[in-house]
């Protein structure tokens, strides 16, 4: 498992939908700042990545320092990006494609609202098991 | 490493532009910003400046077409140790800046200059540009010029000038002269022909004087036949030496004019000088060397080597002369030589360096083209240079001399990334990111920030604005580490570049054209900037960070209104984010801020409070004109102009659409705006002055003072005078506070308020905080409201009349009308506070939907006051000024609970109204009256809420004791007029049979808490005076219900005291009240028609007495509406509630008591046969113990009966017949036949002997003959052969001793 790692989905409209700080290292505020900096940035580059290619898991895409960032990208254009510091590019790709088909079946809840906030505890809780088994 | 690298920086000749005595900082700039449009200067601009000494070495320089390129470093650069590697790192030029009105004396500036450029030992070309001099500082100057003619022509003087007057004189006057004085005014190169004929034979020098000296004083010599011009600059003769060259004062233009004849020759003058040293390199060979070098001594071999790398670099540095030159061919070729030299002796720096150079000369080369092959080359050969710099890295040299290669190959880096910017995207990210990890490596702190700024700045180029602005925050990180004000400065800078990439630019930096298409947007709709702005606090952790580090800069930096700025708007954006704590840090920034700050400053981001539009004043219209019926006491009655129709199809329909109300406002009198302000925050808020900001010119504002608690709410009434007709356009509020004046526009907090309702903002500051401006009001709430009435008009007020119209009339609970009539005639100016109750009225579910709804806007409060009663006021003078204009102004004070009611109004002027009344009064004695319409705003929020109710019984059986003390007890207590001590307090001697309790559900979906008070209206009747004894529970001490928010409670309503004492017809008789006399309305026949209706009013009679009253903080209280709910709670239950049992049984103890004589006063509840609690008397077994058995008749008719009397044991067996009967009894114990007259009761007497100690329980039981059909209803039953059976409730005996 990553020492570190940011995991969030941002929306079509640029906006992030669901943040969880994944992995094992310490918690400070101070790095999940820089982690969030980190991620927003990588939003250019996914911009005009993402239109390059057909697969939905674009790989690293960004890095800064030691972090690596990776997304993948639905067909809707909703961005898992994941920020991490391991190089398993096969654990994330399922962890990417496993957090998709989770997000599907949110996005089939008639009461969530696509673009919207997602506030589900067992997505949360799913999440977050899906960090610890591949990350 | 250096900022502002690109391929083409090889060719540019690096400047020094330093400030020379004082310059204030606006000077500088200016001075500088002329200088620096002159960055490029054609090669056939300066020819006329040039003067070829010797064969040029730049044999193939561009005469037409080629460029020398400035790069000026505005206050110098401090020296690079590898200018020798690269020449263009090197200073080449100094140009000094004086402020001749801040520097007086020229002599000390030429000092200074001179000094200043000891500094610079590579520069070539040093000249001091001194502006605006004064006339003293040129009269001073006035110097001879000599000008050696050494030209054998005839020749015109051709003299270009400015407008001043200039005196030439002719020393010596040589040769023929045509002396005139010129007088010379105009534009700038309004020129005078001199015609100067001289015949050439001698030399002799021409002296011209000019008042006031010039420096840009040019003498054009025009070769009479060859047409040619050359222009050369009149030198100073003077003690001054060439370096100081005076503008004079003129406009802009012209400045510019003479700063670009100067660059020119200062571009002559340094290609001379790159001619110079090219040619001694070419001849005696130069010395180079880089902190690279290492000191060791060479072997022979090496000699050799170094001899030929000497060579190499040598070429190397010639071509960078002759690309500084502008001539890339030649440049090319002395590159190419130096290739070959480096690569042979494995100088892979110096190979990078030439590399590197031939690049810049293939593009100078081919400006201006594109094409594909040509990027291909450029980008093959700078990977090439990157891999060289990158080769000669050594880790030794790194370690040792702490110089390292690196910040080249990264220069490398990035001057292929702007090449490449143009197109290559990917290519480009990759580069920069290979770039960035760079950084780390970096040994120079300034190298990394150069770096930072240089990859912010290349993904800005790319439009990859989070990525520029994600290294622009990393640049501003690097410099807030340094530690002083300077470098602060530039970390608010740069962060200020970074708020549009994260969504936080102020106000003041959002463009013009965006304001202007928010002007278009209306009636609730956004625009698209709109709708983006509400996405915005989405990554507020970013957007806090950054707010936070601006805020932080700002104040190190000493810009206090930056920081007041980010200050408010980090509380305004991010409240709901930030701890308390951090909150008052905050407002104690902006204090701080504002105090640096000179009053009266301006800041375009609003702090707090938050302001919304509440509601306008009433219309004009609704002060009408009333004709008065002289004949009727009462003319306002039937006044109303109703027409035939009662609702008339003219008025507005749609109360919903409020955002359109027409409102007219009367020059010169006083309106008001109410609007709604909110402290979502925990510190007191002052609001210096609020008043309404208008735009349109014609409005007169009055501002206020407010302060605001924390976490609170206020409704205030903002007035102002419109003074000129036309539209009026309120957009906000100005407001000052925290020491600034900001202005809060309505629109945004709109659509702060619709972003809240969609879930995209952190939170409604409306919402979270509830106001206590007492138009709110929670459903069934009673508040006392004072409304006063003030007279404006001219004269009294003779009559006035209030009453009510509109819906929810009857919220209006009681109007003091008796202090209206007794504060009549009203003088003007008179004011009278009329006392007022309202009792909230119940929300429809339909308003509720709303107000849980989307109807979140400011307007949608607003949408409910269709629901408010109307105050009509009738009002009247006698005279016939009376149709003069009133004005009265009804608003609203405090009582003693305290509430602002917010409903504005005013009187209107009468306008022509006033003309045509005065007409009629002459025919009428009546001048007409007026009516006032005055909306009553309240409005009704959602409250506790009724869950369900439910009956519920409990039932404990009393135990036996010695004396019936409870009729002492209970007369005592009468008599006394004391008050029975509890609802429910069971009493275990006592019991409680049959007690039915009703339990109510409410739940607190608001949030707020509520304390809920039960209270029932108690009557007791004592036969005696058949007086009615009502009793309020609430004076019990019955407790209190607490109920928190979003929770629900049960009440408990015991129902014990409604039993009625008697059980007859009477009851079912259609209008009998039950607190009326029982007695008297007696009546024997019944049928099943009354029955019901009976029941039913004595149900509403139950219901109407059960009180549930709550109370909310300090001042609210109110009742719960909650009759239908327990109607139907009760429906089902009510007879056994209200009815008495026809017959009602107690056992009692007849060992050592005198049965009372009055046994009839038993009251309702007659199985009572409590003991007080200290005599607890136990019955002993082995003993005979006399009871006695008591059976009342609560009927009005004779009952007979048989009664039987059972004793059961704890498991519930017959203890007194069978087999193992444990008690032996004296008397009769079963079928005793007795007839109980009509509310009297009988004694039966008998004993029991228990043999075994235990708890036993007696039941006394009668099966009543002849039973008529009260009894058989009450009963149930329908079948005349039935027989009755009555039961009575058990009795505990408690037997002790020994076995």
């Amino acid at each position: 498992m990553a020492s570190t790692g940011c995991f969030i989905i941002v929306s079509k409209n640029d906006i992030p939908i669901y943040e969880a700080e994944v992995g094992s290292a310490a918690k400070k505020e101070e790095a999940a700042h820089q982690h969030q900096f980190i991620l927003h940035a990588a939003l250019d580059i996914v911009q005009d990545l993402a239109w390059t290619t057909s697969a939905m898991f674009l790989k690293a895409v960004d890095r800064f320092n030691d972090l690596v960032v990776s997304v993948y990208v639905t067909a809707g254009h909703t961005r898992l990006m994941l920020l991490h510091d391991s190089r398993n590019e096969d654990g994330i790709k399922s962890f990417f494609q496993e957090v998709h088909e989770l997000y599907v079946k949110i996005l089939l809840n008639p009461l969530y609202l696509p673009g919207s906030r997602i506030t589900s505890s067992h997505f949360d809780t799913k999440v977050r098991a899906l960090a610890r088994k591949y990350l | 490493m250096e900022p502002d690298v690109s391929v083409e920086t090889g060719c540019m000749i690096r400047i020094a532009v330093l400030p020379v005595g004082a310059i204030p900082q606006a000077h500088l700039r200016d001075y500088a910003s002329m200088l620096v449009r002159h960055r490029h200067v054609d090669l056939s601009s300066i020819s006329s400046f040039y003067t070829e000494h010797q064969k040029s070495p730049f044999a193939n320089q561009p005469w037409d077409s080629g460029t020398l390129r400035f790069k000026f470093m505005v206050g110098g650069s401090p020296l690079s140790p590898w200018e020798d590697f690269q020449s263009h790192r090197k200073i080449l030029a100094v140009i000094g800046i004086c402020h001749c009105p801040s520097s007086p004396d020229l002599q000390l500036v030429e000092e200074e200059f001179a000094n200043a450029c000891k500094g610079y030992s590579s520069a070539l070309v040093k000249r001091c540009f001194a502006f605006c001099p004064a006339d003293s500082q040129v009269e001073e100057t006035e110097a001879l010029m000599v000008l050696n003619v050494a030209v054998k022509l005839e020749f015109s003087v051709f003299l270009q000038l400015e407008d001043c007057d200039v005196q030439i004189d002719m020393e010596k006057r040589m040769f023929k002269w045509y002396p005139r004085m010129i007088v010379l005014q105009g534009q700038l190169g309004s020129a005078i022909m001199l015609p100067l004929h001289f015949d050439g034979s001698e030399c002799y020098p021409v002296t011209l004087w000019a008042k006031p000296l010039l420096a840009m004083l040019w003498l054009a010599f025009v070769l009479v036949g060859d047409i040619h011009y050359f222009l050369f600059p009149l030198e100073d003769g003077g003690r001054r030496g060439d370096n100081l060259i005076l503008f004079p004062p003129a406009d802009h233009q012209t400045q510019q004019f003479h700063l670009q004849t100067m660059m020119q020759d200062i571009a002559a003058s340094l290609l001379m000088e790159f001619e110079k040293w090219v040619l001694r390199a070419e001849s005696s060979g130069t010395i180079l060397k880089t902190p690279l070098d290492s000191q060791t001594s060479l072997s022979s071999e090496e000699v050799i080597k170094a001899k030929k790398r000497r060579l190499g670099r040598a070429q190397k540095t010639i071509g960078d002369y002759c690309l500084l030159a502008g001539s890339p061919v030649d440049a090319n070729a002395h590159y190419s030589t130096a290739l070959e030299l480096a690569r042979l002796t494995g100088d892979f720096f110096w190979y990078a360096g030439a590399l590197e150079g031939s690049v810049c000369a293939l593009l100078i080369d081919r400006m201006g083209q594109k094409d594909p092959v040509l990027e291909d080359e450029v980008r093959y050969r700078y990977n090439s240079v990157i891999v060289h710099y990158r080769k000669s890295f050594m880790q030794d040299n790194a370690q040792r001399w702490k110089v390292s290669t690196l910040s080249f190959e990264l220069e490398a880096t990035l001057k292929l990334v702007r090449f490449l910017c143009r197109e290559h995207a990917k290519e480009v990210v990759e580069l920069l990111m290979t770039a960035a990890d760079g950084a780390k490596s970096l040994i120079d702190a300034s190298d990394r920030l150069i770096l930072f700024v240089e990859i912010a700045r290349l993904f800005g180029t790319l439009g990859y604005q989070r990525k520029a602005a994600f290294f622009a925050r990393q640049v501003a990180q690097l410099y807030m580490q340094q530690d002083d004000s300077l470098a602060a400065i530039s970390a608010m800078q740069v962060l200020a570049m970074t708020t549009k990439a994260y969504r936080l630019q102020s106000r003041a930096t959002l463009t013009k054209s965006l304001a202007s298409s928010d002007e278009i947007s209306d009636g609730g709709k956004l625009n698209p900037q709109s709708v983006v702005t509400l996405f915005e606090s989405q990554w507020s952790t970013l957007q806090m960070v950054v707010l936070r580090e601006i805020l932080l800069s700002s104040v190190r930096a000493g810009d206090p209104l930056a920081a007041w700025s980010a200050a408010a708007r980090l509380l305004r954006s991010y409240y709901p984010l930030i701890t308390p704590a951090g909150q008052s840090g905050l407002a104690s920034a902006l204090t701080n801020a504002a105090d640096r700050l000179p009053s009266g400053t301006r800041s375009a981001d609003p702090a707090l409070p938050f302001i919304r539009l509440h509601s306008f004043p009433v219309h004009s219209s609704q002060v009408d004109i009333v004709k008065r019926n002289p004949g009727r006491e009462e003319w306002w009655l039937g006044s109303a102009p109703s027409g035939p129709f009662i609702y008339t199809p003219f008025s507005k329909g749609d109360p919903a659409d409020s955002n359109k109300q027409e409102l007219i406002w009367i020059v010169g009198e006083p309106v008001q705006v109410v609007v709604e302000l909110v402290n979502p925050c925990g510190f007191d808020l002052t609001v210096d002055s609020i008043y309404l900001s208008v735009h349109s010119g014609n409005f007169d504002p009055f501002p206020m003072r407010v302060s605001l608690a924390p976490n609170s709410a206020k409704v205030i009434k903002l007035s102002g005078m419109p003074t000129s007709m036309g539209p009026v356009t309120i957009p906000g509020c100005t407001v000052h506070c925290f020491g600034v004046i900001t202005e809060h526009l309505f629109k945004e907090v709109d659509n702060l308020l619709l972003g809240a309702a969609q879930g995209l903002v952190l939170s409604d500051p409306f919402r979270c905080c509830g106001g206590d401006g007492g138009v709110i009001l929670f459903e069934g709430e009673i508040r006392d409201v004072l409304i006063s009435l003030t007279n404006a008009g001219s004269v009294p007020v003779e009559q006035a009349h209030i009453s009510l119209s509109g819906k929810n009339q009857d919220s209006v609970i009681s109007v003091v009308y008796e202090t209206l009539k007794s504060a009549l005639p009203l003088k003007p100016g008179a004011e009278v506070a009329i006392p007022v109750t309202i009792k909230a009225w119940q929300l429809s579910t339909a308003d509720l939907d709303s107000a849980g709804g989307k109807n979140t806007t400011s307007m949608g409060r607003l949408s409910k006051d269709g629901s408010s009663p109307m105050l009509l006021i009738h009002y009247a003078g006698t005279t016939v000024s009376a149709a003069q204009p009133l004005l009265v102004v009804p608003h609203v004070g405090a009582v003693a609970s305290i509430m602002y009611i917010c409903f504005v109004s005013s009187f209107r002027s009468l306008g022509p109204w006033a003309q045509s009344g005065a007409t009629d009064v002459n025919s009428s004695p009546v001048p007409p009256g007026r009516r006032l319409v005055v909306p009553l705003h309240v409005c009704v929020l959602q409250g506790l809420s009724f869950v369900k109710a439910r009956l519920l019984s409990m039932e404990i059986p009393a135990h036996v004791s010695e004396t019936l003390p409870c009729l002492d007890k209970k007369s005592s207590n009468l008599i006394s007029g004391a008050k029975p001590d509890s609802l429910v307090k069971i009493d275990p001697y006592r019991g409680s049979w049959g007690l039915r309790l009703l339990e109510l559900e409410l739940s607190n979906p608001t949030d707020v808490v509520f304390d809920i008070r039960v209270s029932v209206q108690l009557e007791n009747k004592m036969k005696e005076d058949q007086s009615t004894f009502v009793v309020d529970a609430s004076d019990f001490g019955y407790p209190e219900t607490r109920i928190d928010r979003d929770y629900s409670a049960r009440v408990l309503i015991p129902l014990e005291h409604f039993k009625l004492p008697i059980l007859d017809g009477s009851f079912f008789i259609k209008d009998s009240k039950s607190d009326a006399n029982q007695g008297s309305s007696r009546s024997s026949s019944f049928s099943e028609k009354n029955t019901k209706a009976e029941l039913n009013a004595s149900i509403k009679n139950l219901i109407s007495r059960i009180k549930v009253k709550w109370q909310s903080g300090r001042s609210s209280s109110g009742e719960l509406n909650i009759k239908d709910a327990i109607l139907s709670a009760l429906q089902t239950s009510a007879m056994d509630i209200l009815l008495p049992d026809p017959l009602t049984f107690g056992f009692k103890l007849a060992k050592s008591s005198i049965p009372p004589a009055d046994i009839v006063d038993l009251p309702k509840e007659a199985n009572i046969l409590a003991v007080p609690p200290g005599s607890k008397g136990s019955i002993l077994a082995h003993e005979m113990t006399p009871f006695e058995v008591f059976v009342r008749n609560n009927t009005k008719e004779m009952i007979k009966m048989k009664l039987s009397i059972t004793c059961r044991d704890v498991a519930g067996e017959n203890c007194i017949d069978g087999s193992k009967a444990t008690v032996i009894w004296a008397g009769v114990l079963s079928g005793i036949s007795m007839e109980v007259p009509p509310l009297q009761e009988i004694k039966h007497a008998f004993s029991l002997y228990f043999l075994v100690p235990g708890e036993y329980t007696l039941v006394a039981a009668a099966v009543i003959d002849d039973a008529n059909d009260i009894l058989r209803a009450r009963a149930k039953t329908n079948s005349p052969d039935e027989p009755i059976f009555c039961r009575g409730p058990p009795f505990h005996v408690k037997v002790i001793g020994t076995a």
